[in-house]
């Protein structure tokens, strides 16, 4: 079926002789019959990859100076060729990637993708995330715009309230007692940087998926599939298609929709003495924000927020049950969706003022999510693992 | 040399600024009101003299405009004023804001800035006005008692185009302007945005074709 090796392959892998095994793997690598949900991982990709080059342009006309910032960016608008269109695929990137990662990593969770032998996978997914918040973060402080410096502020307080070494910490990161020159230049530096440590951590994600191969969504249902497809071309020409549908949202984003991507205040340089009437952070870290406020203290929220992604790390260990798709799990497939809703619900919060009504719904839903993940799998998951396989009661 | 440079990169980045140089649009008759009303209070720090190319078709014309301001064209349009105090003290008190962004980040919008040029009358019986201050129902700041004194006067100007200079004209050319300085780019972008939405649509469309004959065997 393969066609004959051409002279400058066979010369390439006298020289680098894992490649054919390597293409022989990633091309005969065989997918179980997984649904669409699936394809999210190659649309990250092809998003990141976006980003990073997107990035470097940008980086090249960039000033992290507080005196010059806010200009180079107005600079790079305005006057570098191409360089609006190079910004809105950035900034509307980082949109369209959380997205796809909020959905991917919910798919993750209603599949049980994070259980054994995928632990690493999760682990190191998770690990993404994280990098990808704490670099979207960064970059967000860039522009040095209003929201920039008051959604840093807001940040900087929050380690603040760790106690006897917050302040302290702030300090040394920042590099002095407020955010000036030397924070914004470190923000860059760990922005730019942060870019090409995922880029690995993406590479080791996948090197971990491929060592275990993804899961099989059919696996507990009455009729299990257990045929499986070559990965090349069946999944790779379905990823394709999904990655140009993904591409086709991001281009109605940045090129119809582009007043959605950038806040108003933003347009404002960062002035230090006039806090912007309502601090709003990008909706991917409203949830987050909206745990930060939720909780009365400083410290408690900043416990609270940090927990709720610690928990996510322990979920292999929390259910141990032998199912996987919560489809098929009656009290996880409702646990699963009220967690979905409370992250959602979280979200909004966090879009809003802190008024009474979304004070209390961010407190529910930070029940919920906790109980979902600390007492409903676990319990479930304890259930099942003593009950036979198929009763569901 | 400046304006050769300016004329090649003009050029050069022609491909991705497609801007009607020829046409007398209301964007171009409201920056002739800026450079003529507008710029003698407000600055427009993030604009150069320069990005006005792409709106006039004549260099030496704005090269001119600079000069005046003891600028250049790769200079920022700056205030006029000294510092903030001076330009307070002018105004009754209200720095005039730069209008780089003015279109998007002022309270109300367009619609807000084309009424509010409009909309000066004689205060009600009763109102008393302080000096600096001008009775103008649409604006929102200080009670109506707005501190910018009527900048449009019917036939204060005399368009190159030949277009009567009314106020509501003046309002809604500048307001055209505004909204340009704020989003240089709008119609590049919704050009190249259509033909990228169609060269991904036409690929999802082989891409499916792909997908569906390699999944029916």
């Amino acid at each position: 079926m393969t066609p004959p090796p051409s002279p400058f392959s066979h010369w390439l892998n006298k020289r680098l002789p894992f490649l054919r095994p390597l293409h022989q793997h990633f091309s005969r690598f065989p997918m179980p019959p997984v649904n669409g949900w699936w394809t999210l991982g190659a649309c990250l990709i092809a998003i990141v990859l976006l980003m990073g080059a997107s990035g470097l342009f940008l980086a090249l006309n960039y000033t992290p100076d507080i005196q010059q910032a806010f200009s180079s960016i107005e600079t790079i608008e305005r006057r570098v060729p191409s360089g609006w269109l190079i910004r809105s695929l950035h900034m509307g990137g980082a949109t369209v990637f959380f997205a796809a990662l909020y959905l991917h990593i919910g798919r993750g969770l209603w599949y049980g993708s994070y259980k054994a032998p995928r632990e690493l996978v999760w682990l190191s997914g998770l690990l993404l995330m994280v990098l990808f918040m704490t670099t979207a973060f960064a970059g967000y402080v860039l522009p040095w715009g209003q929201m920039s410096y008051w959604g840093a502020t807001v940040i900087t307080h929050a380690i603040e309230a760790i106690p006897a070494l917050g302040k302290p910490l702030v300090t040394f990161l920042l590099g002095g007692n407020d955010l000036g020159t030397v924070a914004l230049h470190r923000l860059f530096v760990l922005h730019f940087t942060l870019g090409f440590i995922v880029l690995a951590i993406i590479g080791l994600h996948v090197l971990c998926l491929h060592g275990v191969g993804s899961s099989n969504p059919t696996a507990d249902s009455p009729t299990p599939i257990t045929t499986t497809r070559p990965f090349h071309s069946d999944y790779s020409i379905k990823d394709g298609l999904a990655v140009c549908g993904v591409l086709i949202i991001y281009a109605i984003l940045i090129f119809f929709l582009p007043d959605w991507l950038e806040k108003t205040s933003n347009l404002i340089p960062a002035d230090p003495l006039k806090t912007p009437s309502d601090i709003t952070p990008e909706w991917y870290l409203a949830p987050f924000y909206a745990m930060l406020r939720a909780v009365p203290s400083r410290l408690g929220g900043l416990i609270i927020a940090a927990t709720s992604i610690i928990i996510l790390f322990a979920l292999p260990w929390l259910d141990q049950s032998p199912r996987h798709n919560a489809t098929y799990r009656p009290t996880i497939r409702v646990g699963m969706t009220l967690a979905f809703m409370a992250f959602l619900t979280l979200g909004i919060a966090g879009l809003h003022t802190p008024s009474t009504i979304w004070l209390w719904l961010s407190r529910l839903s930070l029940i919920v999510w906790f109980s979902v993940f600390l007492l409903i799998l676990p319990l479930t998951a304890r259930h099942e693992r003593l009950s036979p396989k198929g009763d569901h009661s | 040399m400046r304006s050769m440079i300016l004329i090649v990169g003009f050029f050069w980045g022609g491909l991705f600024t497609i801007t009607p140089a020829i046409a007398d649009t209301a964007e171009q008759r409201g920056l002739f009101v800026f450079q003529h009303v507008c710029s003698a209070c407000h600055g427009m720090e993030q604009a150069h003299y320069g990005d006005m190319a792409a709106l006039t078709s004549s260099l030496p014309a704005l090269q001119e405009w600079s000069k005046q301001h003891q600028a250049n064209l790769e200079s920022p349009i700056a205030s006029p004023y000294p510092s903030i105090a001076v330009g307070k003290a002018a105004n009754g008190g209200d720095f005039p804001p730069d209008l780089s962004h003015i279109a998007r980040t002022i309270r109300g919008g367009t619609p807000y800035i084309e009424a509010i040029l409009q909309d000066y009358h004689a205060p009600p019986p009763g109102m008393t006005l302080a000096a600096h201050a001008y009775y103008n129902p649409t604006a929102l700041t200080h009670h109506h008692r707005f501190r910018m004194p009527p900048p449009l006067h019917d036939n204060m100007l005399i368009y190159p185009d030949g277009t009567k200079a009314t106020v509501p004209q003046m309002a809604h050319d500048v307001t055209a302007f505004l909204q340009w300085s704020n989003d240089s780019h709008r119609k590049t972008r919704s050009i190249i945005g259509s033909c990228v939405l169609l060269y991904l649509v036409i690929m999802g469309g082989l891409l499916l074709a792909l997908k569906k004959t390699t999944w029916s065997h």
